[in-house]
């Protein structure tokens, strides 16, 4: 079963912040389908939030067709995100591993870390849509 | 409610439980043994029976002037640990709060309350006054002053009144005063305290109308030495005399000795008299002035007003807690919190 | 729709101190309301009108309907725990259920019961050795054992450790999400109450300053920071709720959606920061004893 906690200081709306919980669970495979997602009450009894947020992320996902509730037995997955097939990613886990290293070793802080990611990814997805775009342009 | 308020009051009925039983038990076995020694008394005197009464009820009187101090207590006691901290002490602690919101109005809330209370309060003196009655009954048969302050009040019903008055008196100031249980607790004895003595004093000469007499200065009062009084003053000797009313009756006040025509007797002709070369004795003294047919007037209430006193007294003292009931639940519909 | 609570100029005085002043609130059933203010301003006086344990000196309140505190069954409905969560403390634990059992016409003693022991509370306890977490659990329960329909917690939390204050709002929010229950906190702080709360209520110099769902009062709110200029120079249909001047920069935090420029930058504002700033601007208006920059109005998230 997983466990959600709330982050109040991120700046992500609590129940996007479960959306978001679920979604990396399904990406790493923790959450598979045809589990059970806890009961609001289950959610809001470990997290003390409020039980529309549950409710309202509980609905996001089921318009995001991730989940489909089921009356009287509770809400379930319905599909997995693709993360790519298992087998792949343990090598590029350990490269990370690695690189985290690395940047360790070097000196860069947590939140360096995080930030040197962020503008990276930021540009390599800028460049692949811009090459996206290049290859459709007639 | 009731189970709550069965609760709240366990731990203090208990105690006087608890108090009421060792009475009970010292009274009745004590009581019983006073009655033998009575009649045993009673039996065997034969010449001097009023001197070996006296005598027996001598013996007892330091412990009945205690034990009536005690009933005298009760009253005020029940006011201050019963009364006072009924309501202020929810109020202090904020639990009128809580209990308010359990689905039981204010106005319920104050009516079990007090209604346990003053039931509680009329069962504890009830219960106590009977005994003492009971056990003081062959000292009081002796000692008839039945009226006195002590005694009067530490009889029969008169209790039981004085007991709800300072009950409902206690939760009163509980209620409207703000600042707690102990100031609470102190404003009820001075009021009750003042309220007993303004009663005793003004109240209960005046609820039934005096009987008069006149009482003639003669020799057989003189022959008492303790009726005389002669005191000097700035314009010579002067002479008083104390008259008893009735046997069992209550003397409220007397006159000055008058003369037989009502008119207050002649200073002069009680100087002579009294500096008289031939005045050797008191009934010489009530010789000289017997011409002047001197005699005292005396207010008093007969014997046969004691019950209707006790009646009247104890209704105007139940009455009076009514009358503070009511203030309570005016009160506490008006100001809630 | 029917409102939980429902206010039409609302006002309380003590003598000549004005405790809450021409409040007007609708309330809608189904949310956790944070009622939030600085101490004094008003809080504990709007939940003791509206649980009937103070009458109003004019204006009108109505709770799920009726007139608070008019009869039992008004009563029944509305659950209030008063600050510092009075209990008898002569009595033990299990008394207290009892207690509840016999004054409530509506008691659920399995709930009550199944939740003093997964407190792991001691039936057999005296309530007055209980520690503060305890106690506010207790009360919490006997308000919740009644099966109201409101609950009113005045600063529930204030005096808790971090860690009672978790149990107790973890609690809080599994009873709300079992029946529905719709509540209302108070605290002078909002950090107690951001993570349960989805509708806001704000009081500051005992006039009610800013109401309105949570995520549409946030998502209404932007602060903009720009070179040093007049709020009037800002373009129309932005209510400037707070402007902060340095030399060189203003800020202004306005409720209106401004549109990008090159000349600022737009943020949005959280909950907390939100609630200041009303906070702050009321306690200015109510010492001015004026009208304020438009936080005056009970201003309220249309629905």
């Amino acid at each position: 079963m997983i466990d959600f906690h709330l982050d109040p200081h991120s700046g992500v709306a609590p129940y996007l912040q479960i959306v978001q919980q679920v979604r990396r669970a399904l990406l790493l495979g923790l959450l598979a389908e045809g589990d059970r997602l806890p009961t609001v009450k289950q959610v809001v009894a470990k997290i003390a939030i409020n039980p529309n947020t549950v409710l309202k992320a509980y609905r996001d996902l089921e318009r995001q067709g991730l989940v489909a509730p089921r009356p009287g037995l509770g809400t379930f997955v319905t599909k997995t995100l693709a993360a790519g097939p298992p087998a792949e990613q343990e090598p590029l886990r350990r490269e990370l591993h690695a690189w985290l290293e690395r940047a360790r070793d070097a000196g860069l802080t947590p939140a360096g870390v995080e930030a040197l990611f962020h503008t990276a990814f930021r540009d390599f997805t800028e460049e692949a849509d811009e090459a996206t775009k290049a290859e459709e342009e007639p | 409610m009731i189970w709550l308020t069965w609760r709240q009051l366990r731990p203090m009925l208990i105690a006087a439980g608890t108090v009421l039983c060792a009475a009970a038990v010292y009274f009745i076995a004590t009581g019983v043994h006073i009655r033998h020694t009575y009649s045993a008394d009673l039996n065997n005197c034969h010449a001097n029976c009023q001197q070996v009464l006296n005598d027996f009820a001598a013996s007892y009187q330091n412990l009945r002037a205690l034990i009536q101090l005690i009933v005298q207590a009760t009253p005020a006691l029940i006011g201050i640990f019963w009364g006072a901290p009924l309501i202020a002490v929810e109020f202090e602690r904020g639990t009128h709060r809580m209990v308010w919101n359990q689905s039981v109005t204010p106005v319920r809330w104050l009516a079990v309350k007090l209604a346990s209370g003053a039931l509680a309060s009329i069962v504890t003196v009830g219960l106590l006054s009977l005994l003492f009655t009971w056990w003081a009954g062959p000292q009081d048969k002796i000692d008839t002053d039945r009226f006195d302050w002590n005694v009067f009040g530490t009889r029969d019903i008169t209790p039981i009144g004085y007991a709800l008055f300072a009950f409902a008196l206690g939760a009163l100031l509980g209620l409207v005063i703000h600042r707690g249980v102990l100031p609470a607790m102190a404003a009820t004895v001075v009021v009750f305290v003042g309220v007993q003595v303004l009663v005793a004093t003004q109240v209960r000469p005046n609820l039934m109308p005096a009987h008069t007499a006149t009482v003639s200065v003669d020799a057989q009062l003189l022959s008492h030495p303790v009726n005389t009084t002669i005191t000097g003053s700035p314009s010579g000797p002067k002479v008083s005399f104390k008259v008893s009313p009735p046997a069992g009756s209550w003397k409220l006040s007397q006159t000055a000795v008058m003369d037989g025509s009502g008119a207050p007797l002649p200073a002069k002709a009680v100087q002579d008299c009294i500096e008289g070369p031939s005045i050797q004795s008191q009934t010489d003294l009530a010789t000289c002035l017997a011409p002047y047919n001197p005699h005292v007037g005396v207010r008093y209430e007969p014997a046969s007003d004691f019950w209707p006193l006790q009646w009247y007294e104890t209704g105007i003292h139940v009455a009076l807690a009514g009358v503070l009931a009511g203030l309570c639940f005016w009160r506490i519909r008006r100001h809630r919190d | 729709m029917t409102a939980i609570i429902e206010a039409r100029g609302l006002s309380k005085r003590y003598g000549a101190r004005p405790a809450l002043t021409d409040c007007t609130l609708h309330i809608p059933p189904g949310h956790v309301v944070g009622l939030v203010g600085p101490n004094g301003a008003g809080k504990s006086t709007l939940l003791k009108l509206a649980c009937g344990l103070l009458a109003p000196t004019s204006g009108s309140i109505t709770v799920l309907g009726g007139r608070p505190g008019a009869d039992p069954a008004q009563i029944a409905k509305v659950a209030f725990v008063a600050q510092d969560a009075p209990v008898y403390s002569g009595l033990s634990v299990a008394d207290h259920l009892r207690l509840g059992a016999h004054l409530n016409p509506r008691w659920d003693r399995a709930f009550a019961e199944a939740r003093v022991r997964s407190l792991g509370l001691d039936p057999k306890q005296k309530a007055g050795k209980l520690s503060g977490g305890q106690r506010a659990q207790l009360a919490l329960t006997l308000a919740a054992g009644k099966r109201p329909d409101l609950l009113l917690l005045d600063e529930p939390v204030a005096s808790l450790d971090p860690l009672a204050r978790r149990d107790f709002l973890r609690h809080l929010m599994e009873t709300v999400a079992e029946e529905g229950t719709s509540v209302v906190l108070s605290s002078h702080l909002i950090s107690d109450l951001e993570r349960v709360c989805d509708y806001l209520i704000v009081l500051a110099a005992s006039r009610v300053r800013l109401v309105g769902e949570v995520e549409e009062l946030t998502a209404a709110h932007h602060r903009i920071i720009a070179s040093r200029r007049g709020a009037d120079t800002l373009p129309s249909g932005l209510e400037v709720v707070a402007a902060e001047h340095s030399e060189r920069q203003s800020t202004f935090v306005v409720r209106g959606v401004p549109e990008a420029a090159d000349d600022w930058a737009v943020e949005p504002v959280g909950m907390e920061d939100l609630v200041l700033t009303y906070m702050e601007a009321g306690s200015a208006a109510g010492a001015g004893a004026g009208a304020g920059a438009g936080a005056e109005t009970g201003l309220e998230a249309t629905r």
